[in-house]
């Protein structure tokens, strides 16, 4: 047993000296702790740390193995996320104790805070006192023991799981019910009350999810979406695309849901041009290959940035939303083209991890696949606030693609439409949102950068709170950003567009002279190189491209993503849809894709004149529509616009192959 | 030969006249349209399959093609290796497809005569695919064609070199037949053979332009020791005799060297033939190099003819067997082929008793020969123009280009009867021939099967009963597999509704993706399509609608809620002194004609849901009822609405009891004389009628409703600081809940729901007023009624709850964004973007 005192030592020092002390398997005892945050986050030896007074935010969050004892109280989502190991608080816990755990046992000896063991996936919480409101709220599996009273909303919303309580129930969450005990399940909770020296004789009640929300009620008919040319084309009011969404909520009661992003024309890169006529460009690479394209984000504190190829990223996108063959391909084409791949929500599959060089783990509300272990080995962290495709609500993962293997990495249960929370349970506001990066840097040692993705709404007022909330970077994603499933009423009509959304950021930074330390990633509706020089020119670092990448690798965008069916094996976790894919062979063409988008890069950067994509400016651009001109600030120029007909991509191709 | 790279280059910007849609940009064609040389709309003939509508079907399939239920049997179709479902589950089987609609219609369909109105004639020379589809052409162009045929058959090697097992002679004439029924200018000489019955001085006296499409009849030899007749035949003279009803007893052992269709065809007729037990082809390359299509090949090995590789024939031992030696494949040649090389110390022989020798054909005349006309074993054409050294004088097909597949020989047609025609109007540079595309626009199908549908395979029966009759060797689908296989296609070619990934972006992201950043040339082909802008798609015509209009979500700067938990309040208290109590803020109108099943489920509804019903009658069913007084006010009704016009004409409004809620009716128009009038007489409710026409629905049927009219009451109330002192409800083009969130953020207390509420329950609204049928149960009309109400309500929640709100009635104008400027002058809401500069 070592001692280390917090009156002198700084947190994160102290962490540095209990995993050290950890891998010597040596136990802890920390002195003077005075309520400080974060201690013990991040530690995945098997030790016992005492924490000889009271502890703040998240005292042992994010660890896996290790036994935290805490004397007195502990604040707020103590025991964050733990995978084994216990916590055991002497006195009271504050708001979410056990948030997200996944195996743990965390013992409040007093009473708990509201909203505890919110999202938990597996384990036990045990409060000896009273629970505050909506205990269990969301839990998607595990055991929650409440030997006192439980305040208002017992379980509310939650998918699986028990929850005993020994004294009053003030009131029942949503979609929960009240059923008899098994009788070895008493036994079992004796046992686990006995074990941590917590005396009882009384009964429980047992509280368990009623099943009636799990599903929608009634299935849509499966449609397709009606093409553009008998849509929007002939652009009057009652189209039957509108007509359509009306006869199918009369037969739904609700939202239709369907996959990719806002379909409805809004003001875009295409709206702008650049000043000079490059489009007789025709450099070979060679030429090329004096035109810097690398770049490097998050490196505004220190950590370790994301070193890319060229401004281009791949987007978060779920292993869920997409089978696991896209993954491992979009990891392999990271790899190979010097980029870096995302997890999007789902959690980090080995062969991903495998795959990509540089690979970011996004953590989402509902802490699907979240963990330690995969923090520790990402090459950055990325907090999701919302994203551009339904901005302001959860992931969707209809339970056609909640499998047995995707719920066991997610943590849920099987087969449930899965709407993800909207807010983390443990960032309110944007100041719990500070305490929560501190948490994360912790957890991966301050080396590793940690980003936030947003959705664009009020985004000149956001991008400032996330600089002063001290983010490496921030993935900004307009309202053309894509996803798996969504209700087609937030696709298209919450979030501005993506044009706006870089604007709005720029702005904002100019205003607060943020400078530009940190690297702002823009997404939404980026197809191409032409996309990516105006982007950057605009003011953005860096690039993120999904929906493209997953053209490149034969989505053919009947946008039924959130069906499970897709044809070509991409969007699905049903085994006979995914053998469709060949991953080899896609990998490949994504690839190739981004070898065709750097080419693009470097060949537009050239023949404006530069020899750094990153030297590209506003001074190169003009806008076409009033629109564009209005957004950007840019020059109203229609003259620039380049009208020319293209020859299509087949054709191109055709012309090649003969 | 195939035809090279450069006869399938386009020249796009040079084809301005061309009758296809690429001039569209909303318009790609798909893959196996591309592929197919002749630019067959397969999507819309697919699409019109699983629609049941084989006409329509039919008519897109024979537009470029005059063969089409030769193709729907023979084709080599080279669409269905460009489909895009083949990289999955496998390729739509478009050519089966085709000859389900053949056989359906085909027999019974015809296409009008065309006259002929032109002067000047024509000679083809030649009755094969290529002559015949530029006789068609040129007749359809109003000229006399006179076709010159050396046999006694039109169809060339459709007829005379494919068995009949895989090609009817009844499908060969359903064709013929229609294009001469089609093209009574088409004039049929038989047996007329050139340089024999007719010579090419003569029809260049007789016709002002002769095309030679003589084809390529003579095998080759393998030019090998002792190849002689008759243990050594060639195999288009085999198949020529066969199919002009010879049926020869042959050995017991035949081998056919080759890997063509040739080689397929004699091969698999050589096993029908009396005397014969054991076919084997013998080819010098592997399975992967064999240029027969796969079909026929698999074909062939399931009728037990054995196939053995990389191996070369040597010398032929007359009577007795081939020599041969065994090859292997060494570095590409010139076709991009491995060449296969023999390998010393493997000769070995083969028995057998014949040796069919199809290792490819030539063209021979001895009169063009004579004239100096011939390169080798083709007529020498240059392919810009498709002329020969002779002045008037034109070539295609087989014995122009060599040996080609017969939509490849159709497109040689077309491109032929293209030059062949201009020449004869005087252009002596026309612009460059390109294959057209043409798109029918049909709606994607929406079979909820269409993803996990497998390919319907044909039904196989190989050698059949009596092989020898020569049976056809498989059959068409039935009406359901044909539309269950029609099913499956991706459609390539239709929008499906983004703005950003429109079928031509997604063609660019697929080229970039399929190419290698060397390839300078295409890269800069591609980045120059990339670099193309767009029309404004907000010009000068635009009318704002709502959907111009975006919800600004909760992030960081306000408190994230939970959409899909936390309740959002819409509870709505309308009126502003006065007012009536309503669950949602949705009021229903349009239904006062309506019939009175329908009436009846909405009343249940709208009770059901605490709306209220507005109109000039109440709706029954104890729903509330906001009564539009066109005589006297109704003390039923729990809220009267005055005719603006009317009221200010009267100088008053009456209520028909005390404390009755009442409003106003106004439009653009009387808004800013009503307005103070209803502020005067303490109106509670302002009914902004922006749809032109409560109580009906047909006005506001007619496009998008003037949203302006919401800004301009709020702007005047503003103005006299009255804003909290009247109520205001909405009309006009509600079509979501997202809409009438947009409403209420904009200063709307509830809206009105008119025509939304009849297409739920199955309006047809094409004539402009809703039309009601009785296609649906009372129970079906009562939920669909109570749904829509249900899904509007939920929609304009999810909006508030998005923005962070938990009552639809806390949405403000800074909940929502303009992408448009007109929309963002109509409704007084900042740019999206600008907000901080303005």
């Amino acid at each position: 047993m070592v001692t280390i005192d917090l009156s002198h030592t700084g947190i994160t020092e102290a962490n540095e000296q209990i995993r050290a002390y950890g891998a010597d398997r040596v136990d802890v005892e920390i002195v003077n702790p005075d309520a400080r945050h974060n201690i013990g986050v991040g530690l995945v030896e098997p030790i016992t740390v005492r924490v000889k007074g009271s502890a703040g935010y998240f005292c042992g969050g994010l660890s896996d193995g290790a036994h935290f004892e805490i004397e007195h109280n502990a604040g707020w989502a103590v025991g964050d996320n733990i995978y084994q190991g216990s916590v055991v608080v002497g006195g009271n816990a504050g708001a979410i104790p056990g948030v997200a755990i996944r195996g743990a046992e965390i013992v409040v000896r007093g009473n708990m805070g509201s909203r505890a063991g919110q999202v938990m996936k597996a384990g036990t919480l045990c409060c000896g006192g009273n629970a505050a409101f909506m205990a269990g709220y969301m839990m998607y599996g595990g055991r929650i023991i409440i030997l006192g009273d439980a305040a208002a909303k017992v379980g509310q919303d939650m998918s699986a799981g028990e929850i005993f309580v020994g004294g009053k129930i003030e009131s029942l969450g949503n979609d929960t019910m009240i059923v008899d005990m098994e009788p070895q399940e008493r036994d079992q909770i004796m046992e686990f009350l006995e074990r941590y020296k917590l005396s009882y004789s009384g009964d429980f009640t047992k509280i368990v999810n009623a099943g009636k929300k799990l599903r929608y009620a009634n299935a849509e008919p499966r449609t397709r979406p009606q093409p553009f040319f008998v849509s929007s084309k002939s652009s009057h009011y009652w189209n039957p695309k509108v007509q359509e969404d009306i006869w199918i909520k009369g037969e739904v009661g609700r939202y239709r849901i369907r996959g990719y992003g806002a379909s409805k024309p809004v003001p875009h890169l295409n709206d702008i041009a650049f000043t000079r006529d490059i489009s007789s460009v025709a450099p070979n690479p060679k030429e090329l290959g004096d035109i810097n394209l690398k770049t490097t984000v998050g490196g505004r504190f220190g950590a370790k940035p994301l070193s890319l190829s060229m401004p281009v990223m791949i987007a978060p996108m779920s292993f869920g939303a997409l089978s696991r063959k896209v993954k491992i391909a979009l990891a392999r084409a990271s790899r190979l083209s010097g980029i870096s791949e995302n997890t999007g929500e789902g959690g980090m599959l080995d062969e991903q991890r495998a795959e990509a060089d540089q690979l970011i783990f996004q953590c989402l509300s509902g802490r699907l696949g979240w963990n330690v272990k995969d923090m520790q080995r990402a090459d950055a962290i990325e907090i999701y606030i919302s994203q551009g495709a339904k901005p302001g609500l959860g992931g969707q993962l209809m339970a056609k693609k909640v499998t047995p293997e995707l719920a066991a990495i997610r943590g849920i249960p099987v087969g449930i439409d899965l709407r993800s929370p909207s807010r983390h349970p443990d960032v309110l506001g944007a100041d719990d949102l500070v305490i929560k990066l501190q948490e994360f840097r912790e957890a991966t040692f301050h080396k590793v950068p940690i980003g936030i993705k947003m959705g664009a709404g009020r985004v000149n007022d956001d991008i400032k709170i996330a600089y002063k909330d001290g983010f490496d970077f921030v993935e900004l994603d307009g309202l053309q950003g894509s996803t798996g499933a969504a209700s087609t009423e937030v696709l298209e009509n919450v979030g501005i567009p993506t044009l706006s959304a870089v604007q709005e950021a720029i702005d904002g930074l100019h205003e607060i002279d943020a400078g530009d330390d940190m690297d702002l990633v823009m997404m939404g509706g980026i197809k191409d190189g032409v996309d990516v020089v105006k982007m950057l020119a605009l003011g953005a670092d860096c690039t993120s491209v999904g929906t493209a990448a997953i053209i490149a690798g034969g989505c053919i965008a009947c946008m039924q993503c959130h069906v499970g069916t897709c044809p070509v094996g991409i969007a699905t976790q049903d085994p006979e849809h995914e053998a469709r894919y060949d991953l080899d062979r896609q990998a490949m063409n994504m690839h190739r894709y981004f070898e065709s988008l750097r080419w693009q890069i470097a060949a537009i950067t050239k023949a404006l004149g530069y020899d750094d994509v990153h030297k590209v400016n506003r001074g190169d651009m003009v806008a076409l529509t009033p629109e564009a001109a209005d957004i950007t600030g840019l020059p109203h120029a229609p003259e620039h616009k380049q009208t020319r007909r293209p020859l299509t991509g087949l054709e191109l191709l055709d012309r090649k192959a003969g | 030969m195939k035809l090279n790279d450069a006869e399938y280059q386009f020249s796009i910007t040079a084809t301005p006249d061309l009758d296809d849609d690429t001039s569209d940009i909303h318009f790609v064609p798909a893959p196996c349209q591309v592929a197919c040389p002749i630019g067959t709309d397969a999507p819309s003939y697919i699409a019109y399959i699983w629609e049941g509508n084989n006409e329509q079907a039919l008519e897109a399939i024979t537009a470029t093609n005059p063969f089409s239920a030769i193709c729907g049997r023979v084709c080599d179709a080279p669409c269905e290796p460009a489909c895009r479902r083949a990289d999955s589950d496998g390729a739509i089987a478009i050519r089966n497809l085709k000859r389900y609609v053949l056989e359906a219609l085909g027999p019974g369909y015809a296409l009008p005569p065309v006259e002929v109105t032109q002067d000047q004639t024509v000679a083809i020379v030649g009755a094969g695919p290529a002559g015949l589809t530029a006789a068609h052409d040129i007749a359809e162009a109003g000229y006399e064609v006179h076709v010159y045929e050396a046999t006694g058959k039109l169809g060339g090697m459709m007829y005379w070199g494919i068995p009949r097992f895989r090609l009817p002679e009844s499908a060969v004439q359903q064709d013929i037949d229609r294009m001469m029924a089609h093209c009574p200018g088409i004039k049929v000489h038989l047996n007329s053979a050139l340089g024999e019955q007719v010579t090419l001085d003569e029809l260049k006296q007789k016709h002002d332009a002769v095309l030679l499409s003589i084809g390529a009849f003579v095998g080759k030899p393998m030019g090998i020791p002792g190849e002689k007749a008759p243990f050594v035949e060639d195999g288009v003279s085999f198949l020529y005799r066969v199919n002009d009803g010879e049926r020869p007893t042959l050995p017991e052992t035949v081998l056919v060297i080759g890997g063509g269709d040739v080689a397929m065809d004699a091969c698999r007729v050589a096993k029908r033939l009396p005397g014969v037990k054991n076919v084997k082809v013998v080819y010098r390359r592997d399975y992967d190099a064999m240029p027969a299509r796969r079909e026929e090949l698999h074909g062939a090995m399931e009728e037990g003819i054995e196939v053995i590789y990389n191996t070369q024939p040597v010398e032929v031992i007359d009577g007795k067997a081939l020599r041969c030696v065994r090859t292997e494949l060494g570095e590409p040649d010139e076709d991009g082929r491995r060449r296969p090389i023999n390998v010393e110390g493997t000769e070995h022989d083969i028995d057998c008793g014949l040796v069919i020798a199809a290792v490819g054909q030539k063209a021979e005349n001895a009169e063009l020969d004579g004239r100096g006309m011939m390169d080798w074993d083709r007529v020498r054409t240059e392919l810009e123009g498709m002329k020969t050294t002779e002045a008037k004088v034109f070539a295609a097909g087989d014995g122009a280009f060599g040996g080609s597949t017969i939509v490849e020989a159709m497109y040689q047609g077309h491109r032929a009867a293209y030059y062949i025609k201009a020449y004869l109007e005087g252009n002596d540079s026309p612009l460059s021939y390109r294959t057209p595309y043409r798109t029918r626009r049909v709606s994607i199908c929406n079979d909820p099967a269409w993803e996990l549908n497998p390919r319907v395979e044909q039904q196989f029966h190989g050698l059949g009963q009596v092989p020898v009759e020569f049976p056809e060797i498989e059959s068409t689908y039935t009406a359901d597999e044909a539309k269950f296989e029609a099913a499956r296609c991706f459609r390539c070619d239709a929008e499906t509704g983004s703005a950003d990934y429109t079928v031509s972006s997604r063609e660019s992201i697929f080229a970039m993706s399929r190419i290698t950043p060397k390839d300078v040339e295409l890269e800069v082909s591609i980045l120059q399509g990339r670099l193309k802008n767009r029309d404004n798609p907000f010009g000068e015509e635009h009318v704002p609608t709502l959907d111009d209009l975006v919800f600004l979500p909760a992030n960081l700067s306000r408190l994230v809620i939970d959409p899909y938990r936390e309740d959002c309040k819409t509870a709505t208290d309308l009126g502003a002194i006065q007012s009536i109590r309503l669950d949602i803020p949705f009021v229903v109108t349009g239904l006062d004609s309506a019939p009175e099943e329908i009436r009846a489920a909405y009343a249940k509804a709208i009770t059901q849901h605490g709306a209220a019903y507005i109109g000039a009658a109440p709706i029954g069913g104890g729903a509330k009822w906001i009564q539009i007084v066109d005589r006297d006010a109704d003390a039923a009704a729990d809220a009267v609405v005055f005719r603006a016009q009317r009221a200010l004409e009267e100088g008053k409004v009456e209520r028909a009891r005390e404390a009755q809620p009442v409003g106003l009716m106004v439009d653009n128009h009387n808004l800013t004389q009503a307005l103070p009038f209803a502020l005067l007489q303490e109106v509670d409710f302002l009914l902004l009628d922006a749809g032109d026409g409560l109580p009906g629905i047909g006005a506001e049927l007619t496009g998008a409703p003037d949203i302006s009219i919401l800004n301009h009451a709020i702007s005047q109330l503003r103005g006299m600081n009255r804003e909290e002192d009247i109520d205001l409800v909405y009309f006009g083009g509600l079509r979501t809940g997202t809409d009438s969130a947009k409403l209420l953020a904009l200063g709307a207390n509830a809206v009105v729901i008119g025509a939304a509420a009849s297409i739920a329950l199955g309006a047809d609204i094409s004539g402009g007023e809703p039309v009601f049928s009785a296609d649906l149960e009372r129970d079906e009309r009562e939920e669909r009624s109570f749904n829509l109400l249900q899904a509007f309500n939920a929609e304009a929640a999810m909006m508030a709850r998005c923005t962070g709100k938990t009552n639809v009635h806390n949405l403000e104008p800074e909940d929502l964004r303009a992408v448009t400027l007109t929309a963002s002058h109509a409704v007084g809401v900042p740019m999206a973007g600008s907000l901080n500069r303005h």
